[in-house]
């Protein structure tokens, strides 16, 4: 099976560069291949497995757990207290 | 020109009002400095993971009971996939093909006639950071504040066919989620945003027309506004030979206009799938039925109820049902079944409201119940005392409470309806308006109303109004 | 015989006789990673400061006679995918190479509490993703036992570091055999505990539904008694499970008479190297001799193990690294115009190869037209491949396969064919797939004079019976030589 792989690039936001197009495409063509050798089966398929509930977290609020320079710290780009990122508008 | 109908389906994204965010135990809180209100979960940081917030399976499930819902107590979350910069994590974790409420209806008036609007779905999920502009600097700044706020989303059935129904259906929805108490539904806050699917067809026809999604819609009469424009400018690329495309189109209020975003083809591909960080949701049976007898009688239903039992107009009923103190204030006179319903209402909308209005207070921190309130217009009903002493005796009432006939009989304010008395009245106050008298004579009408008013003045407020001006008619017909 | 040499449970000893200090104790490991890390290379950062202030803390304590946990100084490597306040965690990736965390693991909470010497974080396959290390961005693991060999992965590090005497006990992460299969190449113990049993809170997701952060070390005891100080219930995680967890170590003891072992055909199939097989087939041999009860199981839908891994453990890594944005965190691209491009660029340049490939085979079969034949279909196939396990575990204790089809291969042998390198993980995925414990043993040398492995499958929750029979078989061994000759 062929794949689209600058289309699955573009939604992985990847970009993979010309000279390594052809091996790309040659590796994922041969896992999918690996992949599609799945038979048909018609078992019933339900994606909810209710004998595992979740057990949900009671709705309280903890302030003041993290300072914010802490969190931020990693950022590439942070100015007046915000993460930066290229202009999303016009 | 073909005679249009417009076809409208509405999604509402209301945030609940919940202590803690949806997946974190960080504050759900409005308006604070940028990315305070922020841990490495709602961050998207590596390595963390979601814990769900029991009350806003909680506020769905009651949200889901009070639009006559499906409430799947089985259900689980999913990721939609995409990249932006609001949303940390790269997904946001909503629901997908098993939404905790399903096949509802809402039930509300337009121009006194019951219209209703299916609800295809109710579902949970996180709301994303908000980004910030500034012409000054290049970027763009995010703040994360908001990351994880939870939301829930209600899709509506394309059963709107006007801007006028649009407007009234995202305003039950709003009266809802604030008499249900799970949103504070602050629209100048963007607690309540819509997403407005426009279609239009000609008259007569079932097929829907191509629709389109116009996004970034912050209030209702932004969204009236939406409509009317898009829905013209569908009719005018029909009546033009074009065609109408799918697409998504973002709606700007300042201008007035809708400017395309995305067509169809290159659609985002969200890659939904079961989110593998939370097990299936299970709500209890009795946790369900629990939540649904929490549920007071809706705006919707008392707004319905007004009309058809009690005649009063849409309006009147909606300002009464609109409001939680008022509608019970209403609904506990009745039960009393001493007066008239319509004049309940009056004393509701006009002094009451006036009172609460200016003094900031709630009905319920008054001395006013019920039963004083129904003695009050009971008395005026049965002319014992006029309309204004009444409202001098409300006065007393909400301000200090006490006995009303007390208070009647302190202020003398007992109407006076002596044929004698009253004649004797009419008769000095012809004395002293003969010009008046004329008046009438010559067809001014209203001359009467204002001899009326000259005998009320002169009784001081006691006379009987109805007896006035039954015995001005008389004798003005004798001069 | 030095302190590095020893197993946990022997040094816990030790620590408590006061026949060495904790501090000595650091101090060897670390003379040892000086020693061979060159050769090795296990650790992707080594933290001999605060290793040693922690090993002095633990001797202070011991000395005013606090109560202390039998593991509190023994010295642990972390892979590098566990979150570490304070101390970089890469994923061994460029995308994360300067990332630190601003909290704990909840794994590491509990080794703190427990007193452990944390000495750093441990080479592996990028996000985990590889079965020879070689993936990782940082510098190639060196297999111990043949420095020409891989140490096998995503676990690499953990695994070498334990063989090679680097770190007396590890902590490693399995999605798809990243704990076993290493610890097989490496001639160690490796645990992959029941999924839910150890908070994933923490460990940098690869495939949520699938991974689970577990131990490795050079005996059955020690395995156990980490296992004891990282499982249970953690509120962060909803996936896992709130049930009581028993101190396995505590309660080791020999089981082999009447424990009936499941020897399922398709394991043994043509894939696997003959001298693998002799070795597995001589190890159920010796359990039969002791007592146990061999029986020929059938688990049909392994065929498709391998497949059905793939799809759902690349759908989930496409989702949970997409976050890697170069936003909030991790590495931006230096030269892009506009947002699209910076997120293109930055991904393109941060990941390696084969992370690429999974996140793109992912967003593949999650993509609109795909999603109903591939990651629907992995699904039916998992659940079929589950309640296989399930029918077995109704007539057998354990199961018992071999880890890898082969000892170690030849660093590059394999790295330039993906499909060869993910059969590597032929004998492994199962157990991730149905959520079950299995555990690694090394079952002898081949003729290469490389470690081959035994796998022992239990039943969900059931590690205690999967370590008491681990802990049988060692027995039978007269106990493991673990560490490396070689060096």
């Amino acid at each position: 099976m062929n794949i689209d792989i600058k289309h699955i690039a573009k939604l992985s936001r990847l970009k993979i560069e010309d000279e390594k197009l052809d091996k790309f495409e040659k590796d994922m063509k041969s896992i999918v291949d690996m992949v599609d050798k799945l038979p048909e089966i018609n078992d019933s398929l339900s994606l909810l497995d209710p004998t595992e509930p979740m057990t949900l977290r009671s709705d309280m609020a903890v302030t003041n757990k993290f300072k914010r320079e802490d969190l931020l710290k990693n950022a590439p780009e942070v100015q007046a207290g915000c993460l930066v990122v290229p202009k999303t508008v016009e | 020109m073909k005679d249009y109908e417009i076809v409208v389906g509405l999604e509402v994204h209301a945030e609940l009002n919940t202590e803690s965010k949806i997946f974190c135990d960080c504050k759900n809180a409005f308006g604070l400095e940028v990315n305070t209100q922020v841990c490495p979960v709602c961050m998207g940081m590596p390595g963390t993971l979601p814990t769900l917030n029991e009350k806003v399976v909680e506020y769905a499930i009651k949200m889901g009971h009070a639009l006559n819902c499906n409430i799947n107590r089985i259900c689980k979350q999913d990721r939609k996939n995409y990249f932006y910069p609001d949303l940390p994590k790269a997904y946001q974790i909503s629901q997908a093909d098993v939404p905790l409420c399903e096949n509802g209806k809402l039930e509300f008036m337009v121009d006194g006639e019951i219209k209703t609007v299916g609800i295809t779905r109710i579902h949970i999920e996180e709301d994303a950071g908000k980004l910030l502009h500034d012409d000054s600097f290049a970027g763009s700044l995010v703040d994360m504040n908001r990351c994880g706020v939870p939301l829930i989303e209600i899709v509506s059935e394309p059963d709107i066919r006007s801007s006028a129904e649009a407007k009234a259906y995202l305003e039950t929805i709003k009266s809802i989620l604030q008499y249900i108490g799970i949103s504070d539904c602050k629209m100048q806050e963007g607690s309540i945003r819509c997403d407005v699917n426009v279609s239009v067809r000609e008259k007569g026809t079932s097929e829907f027309g191509t629709r389109s999604e116009m996004k970034n819609v912050n209030s209702f009469s932004a969204a009236v506004r939406g409509i009317e424009y898009e829905a013209k400018r569908q009719i005018e690329l029909i009546e033009a030979g074009e065609k109408v495309i799918q697409e998504t189109r973002r709606w700007d209020d300042a201008k007035g206009m809708s400017f395309s975003m995305r067509s169809k083809e290159d659609a985002q591909d969200y890659r939904y799938f079961p989110e593998p960080d939370l097990l299936t949701i299970v709500v209890d049976e009795e946790k369900i039925s629990e939540i649904k007898n929490s549920i007071p009688e809706l705006p919707n239903a008392k707004i319905k109820r007004y009309v058809t039992d009690f005649k009063l107009t849409q309006i009147d009923a909606t300002l009464i049902a609109e409001d939680m103190e008022k509608s019970a204030l209403f609904d506990a006179c009745n039960t009393l079944n001493i007066c008239k319903p319509k004049n309940i209402s009056n004393w509701i909308l006009a002094d009451i409201s006036k009172f609460v209005n200016e003094t900031g207070k709630n009905i319920s921190e008054t001395k006013l119940t019920p039963e004083l309130l129904c003695a009050i217009i009971e008395k005026i009903e049965k002319n014992v005392i006029s309309n204004s002493a009444g409202k001098t005796v409300f006065m007393e009432i909400i301000e200090n409470g006490g006995n009303i006939d007390e208070i009647i009989e302190k202020r003398g304010l007992a109407q006076n309806s002596d044929t004698d008395f009253i004649e004797n009245l009419v008769k000095e106050v012809f004395a002293n308006n003969e010009k008046s008298i004329n008046d009438y004579k010559n067809g001014k009408t209203n001359a009467l109303g204002y001899l009326v008013g000259q005998c009320m003045k002169a009784s001081k407020g006691k006379a009987n109004p109805g007896i006035v001006k039954e015995t001005v008619t008389k004798m003005l017909e004798a001069e | 015989m030095r302190l590095y040499e020893k197993t946990a449970s022997e040094l816990s000893e030790m620590l408590n006789n006061k026949e060495c200090s904790a501090e000595e104790l650091c101090k060897d490991v670390l003379d040892r990673i000086n020693e061979t890390e060159n050769k090795v290379g296990a650790y992707v950062s080594v933290s001999h400061e605060s290793a040693l202030e922690n090993a002095q803390k633990i001797d202070t304590a011991r000395q005013r006679g606090e109560k202390l946990h039998p593991l509190a100084g023994i010295p642990i490597g972390i892979k590098d995918n566990i979150s570490t306040k304070g101390i970089r965690t890469t994923c061994s990736s460029k995308m994360l190479e300067n990332y630190v965390p601003p909290f704990n693991a909840t794994v590491i909470n509990k080794i703190n509490n427990a007193g452990m010497t944390i000495l750093g974080k441990m080479n592996m396959d990028e996000f985990a993703m590889g079965s020879s290390t070689e993936t990782s961005y940082m510098h190639l693991t060196r297999n111990p036992h043949n420095t020409d060999c891989v140490p096998g992965g995503s676990s690499g590090g953990s695994a070498a570091a334990v063989s090679a005497g680097e770190a007396i006990v590890t902590l490693g992460s399995d999605t798809g055999g990243s704990i076993r299969q290493p610890a097989a190449l490496c001639g160690v113990v490796g645990l992959k505990p029941t999924y839910g049993s150890v908070s994933r809170y923490g460990l940098i997701a690869f495939a949520s539904s699938l991974d689970q952060i577990g131990p490795m070390g050079k005996s059955v005891r020690d395995v156990a008694m980490l296992q004891s100080v990282i499982c249970g219930h953690d509120k962060y995680d909803a996936t896992s499970k709130a049930i009581e967890y028993p101190d396995y170590a505590s309660n080791l003891k020999e089981n082999a008479k009447g424990l009936k072992i499941g020897i399922p055909k398709e394991y043994f199939g043509s894939g696997i190297d003959d001298e693998v097989k002799d070795s597995v087939m001589k190890a159920i041999k010796e359990f039969e001799l002791n007592g146990a009860e061999i029986k020929e199981i059938t688990l049909p839908s392994t065929e498709y193990a391998i497949n059905t891994y793939y799809i759902i453990a690349s759908a989930e890594a496409s989702s949970n690294l997409a976050r890697f944005d170069g936003v909030k965190y991790g590495y931006r691209a230096e030269n892009y115009s506009g947002l699209t491009d910076m997120y293109e660029k930055t991904r393109s340049e941060g990941f390696g190869d084969e992370v690429k490939r999974r996140i793109m085979l992912g967003t593949f079969v999650l993509s609109s037209g795909y999603f109903d034949a591939y990651y629907k279909k992995a699904i039916r196939i998992q659940n079929r491949i589950s309640s296989e396990f399930s029918s077995a575990f109704e007539e057998c204790d354990i199961i018992a396969t071999p880890t890898v089809p082969a000892s170690a291969f030849k660093i590059g042998e394999n790295i330039n064919d993906p499909v060869k390198m993910y059969y590597n993980d032929v004998c492994t995925v199962t157990a991730n797939i149905a959520g079950l414990p299995a555990i690694s043993l090394p079952c002898g040398m081949d003729s290469k004079n490389m470690p081959m492995g035994l796998q022992l499958i239990g039943n969900k929750f059931a590690e205690q019976t999967l370590l008491n029979s681990a802990y049988t078989y060692e027995k039978i061994c007269g106990g493991f030589d673990a560490l490396s000759k070689a060096l």
